[in-house]
């Protein structure tokens, strides 16, 4: 089958992760989507709400808009142009691919604006000029055979000097017919975290929480991990998707008392593809054997909202530390003293943990907060090592502060030994460390990221 | 709710434990029976990564005795089934898993296997 191109329509935010996600499903469901059209220019595009691409089969369509969180909808792709002019104009050489539509199929025309509210007499004056097409069907609101969209796009809410825009100073317009809604969006309110049976401060909206279990490929069958578990939010998501799925998290506390991330599983119909929930500190880990998951998933402690720390003792307080630690009293459960963890180590461990603990061809995905003004992509770089490679890196920016969803794929098909836990001291000992600027990220975060000579 | 399948990828983690330190030995267990989805492509994938003869002897200790002692060549869907039943739907809620060697004894309560060390026994 020649492959058609199709109109992707997404939603207006994350805009960065819209790409990986397309091709994550792709990939997941085994078929390839062209981005022929993007060749050089794929970095600009993304910023984009509307883009074209070309598939080998519908089919392909809708299972990407069943799946994807960012699709809105897509289209079968007529036509486009910075004016009607070129739009019509375009649109009468697709006529071979909507020509069959003209005797006897009903229909019905929608006219959208993105960033821009078009007024009925404008919709109605639009409709109107597509009037050549001259298709003979019944005109159904209700439930048409085919539903023909016009959409006007004006680059931001807001003209370049500050004015609104004026109607008709869009930058390009789009003509198709649809073929799917975007099904997968529900899927934000379904896992609503304030409708949750379970939650905390630290739980991850559902919106994010999903496309992270998106780019883990969670299926039926895959076994998935979040090694800082928490109050679980992507369990919920992976495990939705088929997933099943085992947490841990040093705070047993979270997960006591009839777990609430079982109560919260058994609300989205789960709960049995929750492996196990345990408790203990990943640099720690009493997994047996490596190569068990086909992918981690996990929001790693940075320190802000839930403290980043390992077992052990912090050098310098040693001696007032075993004064408070030494005598526990009875009747209270044994708690091991932590000292903090800083962020740039435990990603490095991370990445590591990962080559050991994923089956080859496995995916870690997980989120790296960043400081805006000093990130350099070396800094992602940097923390790869052999046999891991970098598959997607899509900014969330909250202004002087980012979070990087990162996903990461384990290519190779040797099995590595445990890591050490300890892979940044040794580096820092040799003295040829890079240093990324999420290094002592919570130090720069709660200084407000002021470079050291402002402050 | 401890998985014969979670018991059989935890091994006892203290510093220098390094022989004899799996399978963990049940003690005092309560242990419930929870129905799950068969997956016989996930039973199989995971077969690789199990420890045949563990299954087998924990899943006695618990009650079961529907497992080969040996584990066989062939994969029937009858045997399939039971290794779901046995590694998917026998859960552990409270009790303790003991290190052979150390004498470790990592508590379970409420379904959640407490893992963490203590401060003499980390690395
Ligand atoms: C950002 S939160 C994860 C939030 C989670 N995604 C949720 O939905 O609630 C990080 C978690 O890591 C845990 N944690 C911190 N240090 C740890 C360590 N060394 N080993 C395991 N868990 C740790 C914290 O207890 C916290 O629950
Ligand atoms: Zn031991």
């Amino acid at each position: 089958m020649p492959s058609t191109e199709y109109l992707f329509v997404f939603a207006q935010s994350h805009e960065e992760f819209r790409v990986p996600e397309l091709l994550s499903i792709s990939e997941l469901y085994g078929f390839t989507i062209g981005f022929n059209r993007y060749a050089n220019v794929l970095e600009k595009a993304v910023k984009r709400p509307f883009m074209i691409l070309t598939l080998d089969n519908e089919e392909h369509a809708k299972i990407l808009a069943q799946r994807c969180i960012m699709i809105k909808s897509v289209h079968e792709f007529y036509a486009e142009g910075a004016s009607y002019d070129a739009l019509h104009e375009h649109n009468c050489r697709a006529r071979p691919q909507w020509e069959r539509y003209i005797p006897d199929t009903s229909f019905k025309f929608y006219v959208l604006g993105y960033n821009f509210t078009i007024s009925q007499r404008c919709q109605h004056e639009i409709i109107e000029s597509f009037a050549y097409m001259d298709f003979l069907g019944k005109i159904d609101m209700k439930d048409p055979e085919v539903t023909l969209t016009v959409f006007e796009e004006y680059e931001s809410d807001r003209a370049p000097h500050g004015e609104l825009h004026k109607y008709g100073e869009f930058k390009q317009v789009y003509f198709g017919r649809l073929i799917v809604d975007g099904t997968a969006r529900a899927l934000i309110g379904t896992f609503n975290v304030k409708k949750r049976q379970y939650f905390g401060n630290t739980s991850m909206e559902a919106e994010i929480s999903l496309l992270m279990a998106n780019q883990t490929l969670a299926s039926p069958g895959k076994l998935i991990y979040d090694p800082f578990i928490g109050t679980g939010s992507m369990a919920y998501t992976t495990a939705y998707f088929g997933a099943l799925v085992y947490g841990s998290d040093i705070d047993g506390r979270q997960m006591h008392k009839t777990p609430g991330i079982i109560r919260a599983a058994a609300q989205y119909g789960v709960a049995s593809r929750i492996m196990d929930l345990c408790t203990f500190d990943v640099t720690n880990h009493p997994w047996r054997c490596g190569s068990l998951f086909d992918a981690i998933i996990t929001d790693p402690p940075y320190g802000v909202r839930a403290g980043a720390k390992r077992l052990g003792r912090k050098k310098l307080r040693e001696d007032r530390d075993r004064f408070q630690y030494a005598s526990p009293r009875p009747n209270e459960p044994y708690i091991p003293p932590t000292k903090p963890y800083e962020l740039s180590q435990l990603v490095t461990d991370l990445v590591h943990l990962a080559r050991y603990l994923l089956r080859p061809g496995g995916r870690l995905v997980f989120f790296l907060p960043t400081v805006s003004d000093e990130y350099a992509p070396l800094d992602v770089h940097a923390m790869l090592c052999d046999g891991m490679e970098l598959v997607a890196n899509s900014l969330q920016d909250f202004g002087s502060w980012g979070r990087r969803l990162i996903t990461i794929k384990k290519t190779s098909l040797v099995e590595y030994p445990p890591p050490s836990f300890d892979s940044v001291r040794d580096a820092e000992e040799s003295g040829d460390m890079y240093v990324p600027a999420h290094k002592d990220f919570r130090e720069k975060y709660f200084q407000g990221f002021k470079k050291e000579s402002e402050s | 709710m401890v998985r014969l399948i979670t018991h059989n990828l935890l091994a006892c983690h203290v510093k220098g434990c390094t022989t004899n330190n799996f399978p963990l030995v049940f003690q005092d267990v309560q242990v419930e029976l929870q129905e799950a989805e068969f997956n016989p492509d996930f039973i199989r994938n995971m077969l690789p990564r199990l420890e045949w003869t563990a299954l087998v002897n924990a899943a006695k200790q618990v009650g079961d005795t529907s497992l080969p002692l040996e584990q066989p060549d062939m994969m029937d869907d009858e045997l399939l089934q039971k290794l779901h039943h046995a590694l998917m739907e026998i859960h552990i809620i409270e009790g303790a898993m003991v290190c052979q060697n150390c004498r470790h004894a990592y508590p379970i309560s409420n379904g959640i296997p407490n893992m963490l060390l203590a401060e003499h026994e980390i690395g």
